[in-house]
Protein backbone atom coordinates (compact mmCIF):
# COMPACT_ATOMS: atom_id res chain seq x y z
CA UNK A 1 0.00 0.00 0.00
CA UNK A 2 0.95 3.50 -0.63
CA UNK A 3 -0.71 5.75 1.48
CA UNK A 4 -1.13 9.38 0.30
CA UNK A 5 -4.58 10.48 2.15
CA UNK A 6 -2.70 12.10 5.37
CA UNK A 7 -4.53 15.27 4.72
CA UNK A 8 -7.20 12.71 6.02
CA UNK A 9 -6.03 10.94 8.22
CA UNK A 10 -2.10 10.45 9.06
CA UNK A 11 -2.21 6.54 9.16
CA UNK A 12 1.15 5.98 9.32
CA UNK A 13 2.25 6.76 12.44
CA UNK A 14 5.00 7.21 15.16
CA UNK A 15 5.28 3.71 16.84
CA UNK A 16 5.01 5.44 20.23
CA UNK A 17 1.17 6.73 19.60
CA UNK A 18 -0.04 2.80 19.53
CA UNK A 19 2.24 1.65 22.55
CA UNK A 20 0.97 4.99 24.50
CA UNK A 21 -2.81 4.23 23.72
CA UNK A 22 -2.48 0.94 24.91
CA UNK A 23 -0.80 1.74 28.37
CA UNK A 24 -3.29 4.37 28.71
CA UNK A 25 -6.08 2.03 28.27
CA UNK A 26 -4.66 -0.79 30.61
CA UNK A 27 -3.82 2.07 33.24
CA UNK A 28 -5.92 4.67 33.20
CA UNK A 29 -9.13 5.46 34.83
CA UNK A 30 -11.66 8.49 33.90
CA UNK A 31 -9.72 11.40 34.81
CA UNK A 32 -11.21 14.11 37.10
CA UNK A 33 -13.41 12.06 38.42
CA UNK A 34 -11.81 9.96 41.01
CA UNK A 35 -8.96 10.52 43.48
CA UNK A 36 -8.06 7.20 43.10
CA UNK A 37 -4.17 6.31 41.94
CA UNK A 38 -6.01 5.33 38.69
CA UNK A 39 -8.24 8.00 38.30
CA UNK A 40 -4.79 10.31 39.08
CA UNK A 41 -2.42 8.59 36.34
CA UNK A 42 -5.47 9.37 34.08
CA UNK A 43 -5.47 13.18 35.38
CA UNK A 44 -1.63 13.89 35.05
CA UNK A 45 -1.38 12.11 31.09
CA UNK A 46 -4.43 14.29 30.37
CA UNK A 47 -2.70 17.40 32.11
CA UNK A 48 0.61 16.51 30.36
CA UNK A 49 -1.11 16.62 26.96
CA UNK A 50 -2.47 19.79 27.78
CA UNK A 51 1.13 21.61 28.55
CA UNK A 52 2.33 19.94 25.47
CA UNK A 53 -0.20 21.64 23.35
CA UNK A 54 0.47 25.16 25.27
CA UNK A 55 3.75 24.99 24.62
CA UNK A 56 3.90 23.49 20.96
CA UNK A 57 1.14 26.09 19.74
CA UNK A 58 1.99 29.11 21.97
CA UNK A 59 -0.22 29.13 24.55
CA UNK A 60 0.18 31.37 27.95
CA UNK A 61 -2.19 28.93 29.71
CA UNK A 62 -2.91 25.33 29.67
CA UNK A 63 -6.43 26.14 31.17
CA UNK A 64 -7.32 27.34 27.73
CA UNK A 65 -6.33 24.04 25.67
CA UNK A 66 -9.52 22.23 25.54
CA UNK A 67 -9.65 18.80 24.00
CA UNK A 68 -12.22 17.97 21.35
CA UNK A 69 -13.27 15.34 19.00
CA UNK A 70 -11.78 16.72 15.71
CA UNK A 71 -11.60 19.82 14.19
CA UNK A 72 -14.91 20.05 13.52
CA UNK A 73 -15.83 19.58 17.07
CA UNK A 74 -14.02 22.56 17.51
CA UNK A 75 -15.03 25.17 15.48
CA UNK A 76 -18.49 24.38 16.22
CA UNK A 77 -17.61 25.38 19.99
CA UNK A 78 -16.57 28.17 18.04
CA UNK A 79 -19.15 29.15 15.92
CA UNK A 80 -21.44 28.26 18.06
CA UNK A 81 -19.90 30.37 20.96
CA UNK A 82 -19.56 33.83 18.82
CA UNK A 83 -22.28 33.91 15.85
CA UNK A 84 -26.17 34.04 16.36
CA UNK A 85 -28.56 34.89 13.39
CA UNK A 86 -27.75 37.59 11.47
CA UNK A 87 -24.25 37.81 12.49
CA UNK A 88 -21.36 38.53 9.15
CA UNK A 89 -19.06 36.38 9.32
CA UNK A 90 -16.53 36.74 6.80
CA UNK A 91 -14.63 33.74 5.22
CA UNK A 92 -11.61 32.82 3.13
CA UNK A 93 -12.90 31.14 -0.31
CA UNK A 94 -10.94 28.10 0.58
CA UNK A 95 -13.43 27.09 3.94
CA UNK A 96 -14.20 23.79 4.44
CA UNK A 97 -17.58 22.27 5.11
CA UNK A 98 -16.88 22.48 9.16
CA UNK A 99 -16.73 26.07 8.94
CA UNK A 100 -19.24 26.75 6.15
CA UNK A 101 -22.64 24.06 7.51
CA UNK A 102 -21.97 25.49 11.39
CA UNK A 103 -22.56 28.86 10.38
CA UNK A 104 -25.08 28.52 7.84
CA UNK A 105 -26.51 26.19 10.78
CA UNK A 106 -26.24 29.23 13.08
CA UNK A 107 -27.97 31.48 10.62
CA UNK A 108 -25.07 34.11 9.75
CA UNK A 109 -24.63 36.03 7.09
CA UNK A 110 -21.58 34.90 5.10
CA UNK A 111 -19.57 37.14 3.43
CA UNK A 112 -16.67 35.36 1.03
CA UNK A 113 -13.18 37.02 0.70
CA UNK A 114 -12.61 35.42 -2.96
CA UNK A 115 -9.23 35.28 -4.49
CA UNK A 116 -7.49 33.37 -7.12
CA UNK A 117 -5.48 30.06 -5.98
CA UNK A 118 -2.11 30.10 -4.31
CA UNK A 119 -2.93 34.26 -4.38
CA UNK A 120 -1.61 35.31 -1.02
CA UNK A 121 -1.70 38.99 -1.67
CA UNK A 122 -5.09 38.81 -3.64
CA UNK A 123 -6.31 36.84 -0.92
CA UNK A 124 -5.50 39.74 2.00
CA UNK A 125 -6.89 42.25 -0.27
CA UNK A 126 -9.86 40.71 -0.32
CA UNK A 127 -10.57 40.57 3.18
CA UNK A 128 -9.16 44.04 3.72
CA UNK A 129 -11.82 44.59 1.11
CA UNK A 130 -14.78 43.49 3.47
CA UNK A 131 -13.45 43.54 7.00
CA UNK A 132 -15.52 46.86 7.48
CA UNK A 133 -18.56 44.77 7.14
CA UNK A 134 -17.44 42.00 9.40
CA UNK A 135 -18.38 40.92 12.73
CA UNK A 136 -16.52 38.11 12.75
CA UNK A 137 -13.88 36.44 10.40
CA UNK A 138 -12.92 32.96 10.39
CA UNK A 139 -10.22 31.72 8.11
CA UNK A 140 -8.12 28.18 7.88
CA UNK A 141 -4.41 27.92 7.22
CA UNK A 142 -4.13 26.10 5.01
CA UNK A 143 -6.67 24.92 2.29
CA UNK A 144 -7.01 21.32 2.16
CA UNK A 145 -8.27 20.47 -1.45
CA UNK A 146 -5.29 22.64 -2.47
CA UNK A 147 -2.86 23.00 0.37
CA UNK A 148 -2.79 27.22 -0.55
CA UNK A 149 -0.95 28.69 2.51
CA UNK A 150 -3.47 31.65 3.41
CA UNK A 151 -1.64 34.96 4.82
CA UNK A 152 -3.47 34.13 8.37
CA UNK A 153 -0.67 36.25 10.08
CA UNK A 154 -1.72 39.09 8.04
CA UNK A 155 -5.51 38.20 7.89
CA UNK A 156 -5.20 38.12 11.70
CA UNK A 157 -3.44 41.57 12.15
CA UNK A 158 -6.01 42.86 9.66
CA UNK A 159 -8.62 41.37 12.45
CA UNK A 160 -6.93 42.92 15.63
CA UNK A 161 -6.90 46.63 13.61
CA UNK A 162 -10.16 46.44 13.27
CA UNK A 163 -11.49 44.91 16.35
CA UNK A 164 -12.93 41.94 14.78
CA UNK A 165 -12.45 38.64 16.74
CA UNK A 166 -10.94 35.63 14.92
CA UNK A 167 -11.79 32.03 14.32
CA UNK A 168 -8.86 30.14 13.22
CA UNK A 169 -9.18 26.09 11.22
CA UNK A 170 -5.65 25.02 11.71
CA UNK A 171 -6.57 21.30 10.68
CA UNK A 172 -4.12 21.28 8.00
CA UNK A 173 -1.45 23.48 9.37
CA UNK A 174 -1.05 22.01 13.06
CA UNK A 175 2.69 19.96 12.73
CA UNK A 176 3.36 21.89 9.61
CA UNK A 177 3.76 25.38 9.99
CA UNK A 178 3.89 27.43 13.11
CA UNK A 179 0.83 27.85 14.84
CA UNK A 180 1.51 30.64 17.18
CA UNK A 181 -1.96 31.34 19.06
CA UNK A 182 -0.49 34.10 21.33
CA UNK A 183 0.68 36.00 18.52
CA UNK A 184 -2.37 35.70 16.11
CA UNK A 185 -4.60 36.96 19.11
CA UNK A 186 -7.07 34.74 17.63
CA UNK A 187 -10.70 34.14 19.92
CA UNK A 188 -10.66 30.58 19.13
CA UNK A 189 -8.24 27.86 16.85
CA UNK A 190 -9.27 24.74 16.03
CA UNK A 191 -7.44 21.79 14.93
CA UNK A 192 -7.71 18.16 14.67
CA UNK A 193 -5.14 15.23 16.42
CA UNK A 194 -5.23 12.34 13.73
CA UNK A 195 -3.74 14.71 10.73
CA UNK A 196 -0.30 16.58 11.10
CA UNK A 197 -0.09 15.80 14.90
CA UNK A 198 -0.19 11.50 14.49
CA UNK A 199 -2.82 11.02 17.42
CA UNK A 200 -5.72 8.69 16.66
CA UNK A 201 -9.04 9.57 15.50
CA UNK A 202 -11.52 10.94 17.72
CA UNK A 203 -8.89 13.56 19.46
CA UNK A 204 -8.67 17.05 18.51
CA UNK A 205 -7.61 20.82 20.40
CA UNK A 206 -9.66 23.65 20.31
CA UNK A 207 -7.49 26.87 21.87
CA UNK A 208 -9.91 29.38 24.19
CA UNK A 209 -8.89 33.14 24.29
CA UNK A 210 -12.55 33.41 25.15
CA UNK A 211 -14.71 30.97 27.67
CA UNK A 212 -17.24 30.45 25.01
CA UNK A 213 -20.90 28.82 25.25
CA UNK A 214 -20.99 25.21 25.92
CA UNK A 215 -22.16 22.66 22.66
CA UNK A 216 -22.69 19.82 25.54
CA UNK A 217 -23.65 19.76 28.87
CA UNK A 218 -22.90 16.71 31.32
CA UNK A 219 -20.45 15.85 34.06
CA UNK A 220 -17.33 17.50 34.56
CA UNK A 221 -16.15 16.15 37.64
CA UNK A 222 -16.27 19.84 38.97
CA UNK A 223 -18.97 21.77 40.88
CA UNK A 224 -21.22 19.17 40.27
CA UNK A 225 -24.24 21.00 42.30
CA UNK A 226 -24.28 24.13 40.09
CA UNK A 227 -26.70 22.57 36.86
CA UNK A 228 -25.02 25.20 34.75
CA UNK A 229 -21.57 24.04 33.03
CA UNK A 230 -18.51 25.48 34.53
CA UNK A 231 -17.79 28.91 33.98
CA UNK A 232 -13.95 28.17 33.66
CA UNK A 233 -11.64 26.55 31.44
CA UNK A 234 -11.46 23.73 30.25
CA UNK A 235 -14.20 22.10 32.00
CA UNK A 236 -16.67 23.89 30.51
CA UNK A 237 -16.27 22.49 27.03
CA UNK A 238 -15.42 19.14 28.63
CA UNK A 239 -18.34 17.59 29.22
CA UNK A 240 -17.90 13.76 29.81
CA UNK A 241 -15.20 11.31 30.32
CA UNK A 242 -12.64 12.12 28.09
CA UNK A 243 -10.71 9.67 25.15
CA UNK A 244 -7.93 9.18 27.40
CA UNK A 245 -6.16 6.74 24.75
CA UNK A 246 -6.99 9.00 22.18
CA UNK A 247 -5.01 11.64 24.19
CA UNK A 248 -2.28 9.42 24.92
CA UNK A 249 -1.78 8.82 21.55
CA UNK A 250 -1.73 12.19 20.92
CA UNK A 251 0.92 13.22 23.36
CA UNK A 252 3.23 10.90 21.85
CA UNK A 253 2.16 12.47 18.43
CA UNK A 254 3.11 15.96 19.62
CA UNK A 255 6.24 14.81 21.10
CA UNK A 256 7.44 13.52 17.88
CA UNK A 257 6.22 16.63 16.11
CA UNK A 258 8.09 18.87 18.70
CA UNK A 259 11.58 16.91 18.60
CA UNK A 260 11.21 16.78 14.62
CA UNK A 261 10.29 20.11 14.50
CA UNK A 262 7.35 21.20 12.12
CA UNK A 263 9.41 23.40 10.19
CA UNK A 264 11.42 19.66 9.21
CA UNK A 265 8.09 18.09 8.36
CA UNK A 266 7.52 20.50 5.98
CA UNK A 267 10.68 20.64 4.44
CA UNK A 268 10.81 16.96 3.62
CA UNK A 269 6.69 16.96 2.63
CA UNK A 270 8.00 19.90 0.16
CA UNK A 271 10.68 17.70 -1.13
CA UNK A 272 8.73 14.73 -1.90
CA UNK A 273 5.99 17.33 -3.19
CA UNK A 274 9.00 18.84 -5.65
CA UNK A 275 9.91 14.97 -7.11
CA UNK A 276 6.00 14.64 -7.39
CA UNK A 277 5.85 17.79 -9.48
CA UNK A 278 9.11 17.29 -11.59
CA UNK A 279 7.84 14.00 -12.38
CA UNK A 280 4.11 14.13 -13.55
CA UNK A 281 4.88 18.14 -14.75
CA UNK A 282 5.69 17.10 -18.58
CA UNK A 283 2.75 14.71 -18.78
CA UNK A 284 -0.11 16.46 -20.69
CA UNK A 285 -2.33 14.49 -19.64
CA UNK A 286 -2.45 15.48 -15.76
CA UNK A 287 -3.12 18.87 -14.65
CA UNK A 288 -1.10 19.62 -11.20
CA UNK A 289 -2.04 22.42 -9.34
CA UNK A 290 1.04 24.14 -8.27
CA UNK A 291 1.70 26.82 -5.91
CA UNK A 292 4.42 29.20 -5.87
CA UNK A 293 7.14 28.60 -3.06
CA UNK A 294 5.94 29.44 0.28
CA UNK A 295 1.77 29.54 -0.58
CA UNK A 296 1.65 25.29 -0.76
CA UNK A 297 1.64 22.70 1.78
CA UNK A 298 2.38 18.79 1.85
CA UNK A 299 -1.07 18.42 0.14
CA UNK A 300 -0.84 18.35 -4.11
CA UNK A 301 -4.65 18.22 -6.00
CA UNK A 302 -4.52 17.44 -9.72
CA UNK A 303 -6.96 16.28 -12.43
CA UNK A 304 -6.46 13.98 -15.38
CA UNK A 305 -7.78 15.60 -18.19
CA UNK A 306 -11.06 13.06 -20.31
CA UNK A 307 -10.97 10.89 -16.80
CA UNK A 308 -13.42 11.66 -13.64
CA UNK A 309 -11.25 11.58 -10.65
CA UNK A 310 -13.11 9.59 -8.41
CA UNK A 311 -12.68 7.00 -11.51
CA UNK A 312 -8.86 7.62 -11.33
CA UNK A 313 -8.83 7.02 -7.54
CA UNK A 314 -10.65 3.81 -7.40
CA UNK A 315 -8.19 2.56 -10.70
CA UNK A 316 -5.25 3.39 -8.18
CA UNK A 317 -6.97 1.91 -5.27
CA UNK A 318 -6.79 -1.01 -7.41
CA UNK A 319 -3.16 -0.66 -7.36
CA UNK A 320 -2.32 -0.04 -3.87
CA UNK A 321 -2.72 3.62 -3.67
CA UNK A 322 -4.64 5.51 -1.03
CA UNK A 323 -5.41 9.01 -2.26
CA UNK A 324 -8.83 11.02 -2.26
CA UNK A 325 -10.75 12.14 -4.48
CA UNK A 326 -14.19 14.67 -5.67
CA UNK A 327 -14.90 17.71 -3.28
CA UNK A 328 -12.46 16.90 -0.33
CA UNK A 329 -16.00 18.70 1.91
CA UNK A 330 -14.75 22.22 0.79
CA UNK A 331 -16.91 23.00 -2.14
CA UNK A 332 -16.03 26.66 -1.84
CA UNK A 333 -12.20 25.94 -2.35
CA UNK A 334 -13.66 24.54 -5.49
CA UNK A 335 -15.54 27.27 -6.67
CA UNK A 336 -12.63 29.41 -5.41
CA UNK A 337 -10.10 27.36 -7.64
CA UNK A 338 -12.25 26.30 -10.90
CA UNK A 339 -12.51 22.68 -9.98
CA UNK A 340 -16.32 22.23 -8.68
CA UNK A 341 -17.64 20.38 -11.71
CA UNK A 342 -14.86 18.15 -11.52
CA UNK A 343 -13.65 17.79 -8.23
CA UNK A 344 -9.73 16.49 -8.03
CA UNK A 345 -7.51 14.19 -6.94
CA UNK A 346 -5.86 14.93 -4.07
CA UNK A 347 -2.11 13.32 -2.44
CA UNK A 348 -0.96 14.83 0.51
CA UNK A 349 1.93 13.81 2.03
CA UNK A 350 4.03 13.12 5.47
CA UNK A 351 7.39 12.20 7.26
CA UNK A 352 6.51 8.95 6.63
CA UNK A 353 5.48 8.48 2.78
CA UNK A 354 9.01 7.50 1.63
CA UNK A 355 10.58 9.25 -2.31
CA UNK A 356 10.85 5.61 -3.31
CA UNK A 357 6.93 4.80 -2.85
CA UNK A 358 6.15 8.75 -4.26
CA UNK A 359 8.71 7.15 -7.62
CA UNK A 360 6.47 4.01 -7.59
CA UNK A 361 2.72 5.88 -7.25
CA UNK A 362 4.28 8.38 -10.57
CA UNK A 363 5.40 5.14 -12.28
CA UNK A 364 1.64 3.58 -11.67
CA UNK A 365 -0.09 6.67 -12.70
CA UNK A 366 1.40 6.72 -16.03
CA UNK A 367 0.98 3.39 -16.70
CA UNK A 368 -2.52 3.44 -15.82
CA UNK A 369 -3.14 6.54 -17.94
CA UNK A 370 -0.82 4.91 -20.57
CA UNK A 371 -3.26 1.58 -20.19
CA UNK A 372 -6.05 3.41 -21.68
CA UNK A 373 -5.38 4.94 -24.88
CA UNK B 1 0.41 19.97 59.56
CA UNK B 2 -1.82 19.46 56.13
CA UNK B 3 -2.94 22.13 53.84
CA UNK B 4 -5.48 21.95 51.27
CA UNK B 5 -5.35 24.96 49.10
CA UNK B 6 -8.67 24.49 46.87
CA UNK B 7 -8.63 25.35 43.07
CA UNK B 8 -11.30 26.18 40.90
CA UNK B 9 -10.49 23.00 38.51
CA UNK B 10 -8.51 20.13 38.22
CA UNK B 11 -6.18 21.46 35.68
CA UNK B 12 -6.05 24.64 37.78
CA UNK B 13 -4.71 22.44 40.80
CA UNK B 14 -2.18 20.66 38.49
CA UNK B 15 -0.56 23.64 37.32
CA UNK B 16 -0.73 24.93 41.01
CA UNK B 17 0.67 21.71 42.66
CA UNK B 18 3.50 21.43 39.30
CA UNK B 19 4.36 25.36 39.92
CA UNK B 20 5.41 24.12 43.56
CA UNK B 21 7.12 21.05 42.71
CA UNK B 22 9.20 22.75 40.26
CA UNK B 23 10.15 24.89 42.88
CA UNK B 24 10.56 22.69 45.54
CA UNK B 25 7.43 22.24 47.40
CA UNK B 26 6.26 18.65 47.72
CA UNK B 27 2.80 19.30 46.42
CA UNK B 28 0.05 17.03 45.21
CA UNK B 29 -3.13 16.91 43.38
CA UNK B 30 -5.93 15.56 45.74
CA UNK B 31 -9.67 15.32 45.41
CA UNK B 32 -10.86 18.15 47.74
CA UNK B 33 -13.37 17.05 50.67
CA UNK B 34 -17.15 17.66 49.77
CA UNK B 35 -17.20 19.50 52.97
CA UNK B 36 -14.87 22.19 51.90
CA UNK B 37 -16.46 22.35 48.49
CA UNK B 38 -19.44 24.60 48.22
CA UNK B 39 -20.55 23.40 44.53
CA UNK B 40 -19.94 20.25 44.74
CA UNK B 41 -16.53 17.98 43.53
CA UNK B 42 -13.30 19.79 42.70
CA UNK B 43 -9.82 19.47 43.62
CA UNK B 44 -7.04 20.71 45.53
CA UNK B 45 -3.29 20.64 46.38
CA UNK B 46 -1.83 19.23 49.39
CA UNK B 47 0.96 20.14 50.95
CA UNK B 48 2.24 19.58 54.11
CA UNK B 49 5.02 22.51 55.22
CA UNK B 50 6.02 25.61 53.27
CA UNK B 51 2.75 26.93 53.39
CA UNK B 52 3.73 30.94 53.17
CA UNK B 53 6.36 30.13 50.45
CA UNK B 54 3.73 28.50 48.27
CA UNK B 55 1.06 31.22 48.65
CA UNK B 56 3.77 33.45 47.03
CA UNK B 57 4.33 30.88 44.76
CA UNK B 58 1.59 30.86 43.64
CA UNK B 59 0.33 34.52 43.52
CA UNK B 60 4.05 35.48 41.22
CA UNK B 61 2.79 32.36 38.81
CA UNK B 62 -0.55 33.85 38.62
CA UNK B 63 -2.18 30.53 39.59
CA UNK B 64 -5.45 31.39 40.57
CA UNK B 65 -6.50 29.31 43.95
CA UNK B 66 -9.01 29.25 46.33
CA UNK B 67 -9.54 28.94 49.92
CA UNK B 68 -6.54 27.34 51.87
CA UNK B 69 -7.39 24.95 54.70
CA UNK B 70 -4.77 23.10 57.68
CA UNK B 71 -5.90 19.63 58.74
CA UNK B 72 -6.50 19.63 62.55
CA UNK B 73 -5.36 16.58 64.52
CA UNK B 74 -9.08 15.67 64.93
CA UNK B 75 -9.67 15.62 61.00
CA UNK B 76 -11.16 18.84 60.71
CA UNK B 77 -10.17 22.03 58.96
CA UNK B 78 -9.87 25.67 59.47
CA UNK B 79 -9.33 28.03 57.05
CA UNK B 80 -6.00 29.61 57.04
CA UNK B 81 -6.74 33.27 56.78
CA UNK B 82 -4.81 35.66 54.73
CA UNK B 83 -3.29 37.30 57.99
CA UNK B 84 -2.11 34.01 59.06
CA UNK B 85 0.11 33.97 56.07
CA UNK B 86 3.70 35.49 56.90
CA UNK B 87 4.30 36.89 53.76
Amino acid sequence: MIYLDNAATSLIKPAAVGREMLRAMQCCASPGRGGHSAAMRASELVYRCREKAAALFHVPESENVVFTMNATHGLNVAINSLVSKGTRVLISGYEHNAVTRPLKKAGAEILVARSPLFDQASCLRAFREQIGRAQLLVCTMVSNVFGFILPVREIAALCRENGVPLIVDASQAAGTLDVDFEALGAAFLAMPGHKGLFGPQGTGLLLCRKKGTPLLAGGSGSDSILQEMPDYLPDRHEAGTQNVPGIAGLLAGMEYVEQKTPRAILEEEHALLRLTGESLAEDERIELFRGPDGTQSGVLSFRIRGMDCDEAAGLLSERGVCLRSGLHCAPLAHRSAGTLDTGTLRLSLSPFVSREEIRAFCGMLRELLDGLR
Amino acid sequence: MKYLIMCKSLTNAQRAALELTRRGIDASVVKAPQSLRENGCGYAVSLYRRLDEAAVILRDARVLTGRIYRRADDGSYREVEDRDLSR
